[in-house]
């Protein structure tokens, strides 16, 4: 039973994105999607039942590990054909060299024992697979209208949709396939599909900018995979056993597996944009939106955080384990700093991301129980939050025409459902009492072991405020007598936000039953307050918002212009010199003297850099 | 149970009157420093009254969400204190509250008040992260985050983190918006007659800002006392005895720029702390 499910959750969107794909029909398409997307969801909390559960490939005549190879060398000479094909060198040199030594630890060492099992779930990949198959259904449902609106907005013609839901789909059955994978052959081949769908998916505007971007994710995902790809010669070499179990429990033990550990912690750095390659996540955003949320929240970058969490056990108690933490926290910081100097909504968004993903790889290094579960309610609490907010900034990227901040100014007189559900995303992200600040919590009180860390964490954590209040603050700014719009949402975006605001509001009035229950059981134990407490602070966030109808029209006046208010309902205009009108502008932009991106990433990624050489140092002994 | 309602209520109810006070202490003393004679002490109870009394009027609806989010949060963060709960879950609470101002001046379309919004998350950017780190030092001393753990200990902190405890004296004078940490909105017209992120908040609503603000020194002080908890009155000294150092602090210093301000308080402030921290941990 076990093993269908895996092969369900794992060949279904496959399989419906071919279809989707052959038969270029766009009413076929919604039912093929939104019925995946239902079959995921259950079939993933079916699989969440499971405490653990392992499954082996069916025993066929076929050779698994011949078609294994075969599958990882065509993989590998398709990446060279698009790098190449992209005419770039180093994308090429990677891939290239990829497979030399894919090909040589596949087929130059000899017929090898088969790892058992191929396939291991447990907490966190069920955890990780709910994720996938619900959060990432959603988004793929998601886009259903928003590609339509997309491609009108673009004028393209003829429509680009099946190739794009095709690459959706995909890499949700590979992010499946990833996060249940044991065998780390087969874990190699979903990384390396979700390396080529995010690679199609960012350019697939195939604008000058998007092939730029796409390309740049390429390489530099294709480092990762190179560091993987050495990772598994070098314990095949040593004949260690290429399982996650044997990484993990000890049992490949050494010198050898502790550089493979480094090695697959930085493809993990890769995949998950730390510093210095967020530069690939922050390009990704040339994509249509929804792409942009899958690869935030449910895909991509958190292969690459779930690789170094699923790891850390391995790495406990070695120097690597504080280099871990260490380039973790330093992203955390780092990007929280970047996030203030953004006034785009989406850029913001992306520097939280590889904010929060710095945070959960800081998590896995500081290594405890206690650490380790902080990070998979990180990754959890993180996931919703966030695809919420990618799917509000693309709608009301559609709606008003823009996405900076600066223009969502008085938003929620404009749109304010819109309005709202974005409010909804940021207070979950930063403030209480969502998950996201309860997992942040216990981050903390699990990083007070590492009193370096948790200066990092600290410093972090106040620009994390001021970057949310800052936007949280501008949806709001409304002149009386603003013309009110009333937007209707539709059945495909009502169907997607809902269920995600949903799930923020159960995460924030139950946020410790379900870390009790379901993700930790014992955690309660580390927390010195009560789920009351907590729920009582949650009453006060929901019961709010009922204040702003107590207000009544005739209290509402234009802001003070030092007197020289144009009256009248113009009330955002004011007199200068000659009776002339001017417009009050206010740019939520803060402080580029102090805070500029440049200057910033001109410090930051070299001391990244200098921190991934340590990491290296502190594995090879 | 019941006691814990009591010190909830005694939270809510005694804290604004004690805030109150001292803050009228803080005029009178300022005056004398001056050479005035300075407003009764009641003065700040006449003024929130008074302007209780007002009609209200806003720019925006929002800013009542952000006023009485500022309060409740605030609120909500004391009365956890009171009752003895985690120490970081109070800080990010408070956070919120924080949070919810900065929020309020932000939603007003008034270039004053969002000069005064920016600076304030420049504040936030200089008093949370000594926040949390004192939060942690606090925890490698007592090995926990409980504030009911802490009172109970009966060990004072303040020998072991006298460092820290001097982080907490500059987020005392952040929080009071004294200088020379007083430029989002001062409490005395010492610069300005407009009051940054004051500037679009009239009548009740900036009568509740004030019992906030009135809350929140007396969060700061209760976290400061608890520098010496085992003997309730030596923390009562140690908290009135910080609450006259930030007043004369205030009158002898001049209020100085945001870059000062924060390389001052990150220097300082949250350099101090990590001394602390990393001495703990090499005593170990």
């Amino acid at each position: 039973m076990g093993g269908q499910l895996i092969a369900v959750a794992v060949l279904l969107p496959v399989v419906a994105g071919v279809l989707v794909y052959l038969i270029p029909s766009p009413p076929l398409r919604r039912v093929l999607v939104i019925a995946t997307g239902a079959i995921l969801g259950i079939t993933a909390m079916v699989l969440a039942g499971y405490e653990t559960l392992e499954a082996n490939l069916p025993a066929t005549g076929l050779d698994w590990a011949t078609t294994l190879g075969v599958a990882d060398l065509l993989l590998t000479l398709l990446l060279i054909y698009l790098a190449v094909r992209a005419r770039h060198s180093l994308a090429s040199a990677l891939a290239a060299l990829q497979l030399v030594v894919v090909g040589y630890v596949e087929f130059g060492l000899g017929h090898r024992a088969e790892i058992q099992p191929t396939f291991a779930l447990d907490r966190l990949s069920t955890t990780l697979g709910l994720i996938v198959s619900i959060v990432g259904s959603l988004i793929c449902v998601y886009s259903l209208r928003y590609m339509d609106e997309h491609e009108e907005h673009h004028h393209v013609a003829p429509s680009r949709q099946p190739r794009f839901f095709l690459f959706m789909l995909l890499f949700l059955g590979a992010m499946n396939g990833l996060v249940f994978a044991n065998h780390l052959g087969w874990l190699f081949f979903f990384w390396e599909i979700t390396t080529l769908c995010s690679f199609v998916l960012i350019g697939h505007d195939d604008t000058p900018l998007a092939r730029a971007n796409a390309i740049r994710a390429l390489w530099m995902n294709l480092l990762g995979g190179l560091a993987f790809a050495g990772a598994l010669g070098l314990l095949v070499v040593r004949g260690h056993e290429a399982s996650l179990r044997a990484l993990v429990d000890g049992s490949a033990a050494g010198g050898a597996a502790l550089l493979a550990l480094s090695l697959l912690t930085f493809a993990g750095f890769t995949k998950a944009a730390q510093m210095p390659f967020q530069s690939w996540l922050l390009g990704a955003m040339v994509a249509p939106t929804p792409v942009s949320a899958l690869l935030h929240s449910s895909a991509m970058v958190k292969a690459g955080v779930y690789l170094v969490v699923r790891l850390a056990p391995g790495f406990r108690g070695t120097p690597l384990t504080y280099a871990v933490a260490f380039a973790g926290a330093f992203t955390f910081l780092v990007a929280a700093t970047l996030a203030l100097t953004q006034t785009d909504g989406k850029r913001v968004l992306a520097y939280s991301t590889i904010s929060n993903l710095g945070l959960i790889i800081a998590c896995a290094g500081i290594n405890t129980s206690l650490a380790l579960a902080a990070a998979l309610m990180l990754i959890l609490f993180h996931a919703v939050s966030k695809a919420l907010l990618f799917l509000s900034v693309g709608s009301i990227e559609h709606a008003i025409g823009s996405r900076d901040i600066d223009a969502m100014e008085g938003l929620a007189q404009r749109h304010p459902k819109l309005a709202i559900i974005a409010a909804i995303g940021i207070v979950s992200m930063a403030l209480p009492p969502a998950g996201m600040l309860l997992a942040k919590w216990v981050a903390i009180e699990a990083g007070a072991t590492m009193p370096l860390i948790t200066v990092l964490f600290a410093l972090g954590s106040a620009a994390t405020l001021g970057f949310w209040a800052r936007w949280l603050g501008r949806l709001f700014t409304s002149p009386p007598g603003a013309a009110r719009a009333r937007v209707r949402l539709g059945p495909i975006y009502t169907l997607t936000l809902g269920p995600l605001v949903a799930a923020i509001g159960v995460f924030s009035l139950a946020a410790g039953l379900i870390v009790d229950r379901f993700l930790e059981p014992g955690m309660r134990l580390y927390f010195a307050g009560d789920a009351l407490s907590e729920t009582g602070v949650a009453l006060v966030a929901l019961g709010l918002p009922a204040l702003a109808v107590a207000i009544k029209p005739g209290q509402l006046r234009p802001a003070y212009m030092c007197g020289e208010n144009v009256g009248g309902p113009s009330s955002e205009m004011f007199y200068t010199a000659g009776e002339q009108q001017e417009r009050v502008g206010i740019s939520s932009s803060l402080c580029r003297a102090l805070f500029r991106e440049e200057s910033i990433v001109r410090w930051g990624n070299p001391v990244a850099i200098l921190l991934i050489v340590i990491l290296f140092g502190m594995g090879y002994r | 149970m019941i006691e814990q309602l009591l010190l909830a209520v005694a939270a809510v109810v005694v804290a604004p009157l004690l805030g109150g006070l001292l803050y009228g202490v803080d005029r009178k003393l300022t005056a004398r420093l001056q050479g005035r004679v300075g407003p009764p002490i009641r003065q700040p109870f006449y003024d929130a009254i008074k302007l209780l009394s007002k009609d209200l009027i806003v720019t925006t609806e929002a800013q009542s969400v952000f006023v009485w989010g500022y309060l409740l949060f605030t609120l909500s963060a004391l009365v956890l204190l009171a009752l003895g709960q985690d120490l970081l879950l109070i800080i990010f609470v408070l956070g919120f509250g924080g949070v919810s101002f900065i929020a309020g001046g932000y939603s007003t379309k008034s270039p004053y008040a969002v000069i005064g919004a920016q600076r304030e998350i420049f504040q936030m950017l200089a008093y949370e992260p000594a926040l949390i780190l004192a939060a942690v030092a606090i925890y490698m001393v007592d090995g926990g985050f409980a504030v009911s753990q802490i009172v109970t200990s009966g060990h004072p902190l303040l020998l072991s983190l006298p460092l820290v405890f001097l982080t907490m004296l500059v987020v005392l004078l952040v929080k009071m918006r004294k200088s020379p940490f007083d430029f989002a909105a001062s409490h005395h017209a010492h610069q300005e007659l407009v009051r940054g992120i004051l500037t679009e908040f009239s009548g009740p609503h900036l009568a509740m800002i004030e019992i906030t603000h009135w809350y929140e020194l007396v969060l700061v002080l209760a976290l400061l006392g608890l520098f010496w908890a085992s003997a309730a009155w030596v923390g009562l000294l140690i908290a009135l005895a910080a609450f006259v150092f930030a007043v004369v602090v205030d009158n002898v210093s001049a209020r100085l720029t945001w870059p000062w301000m924060l390389r001052s308080a990150w220097s300082f402030g949250v350099g101090l702390a990590t001394i602390n921290i990393a001495l703990l941990s090499v005593a170990r």
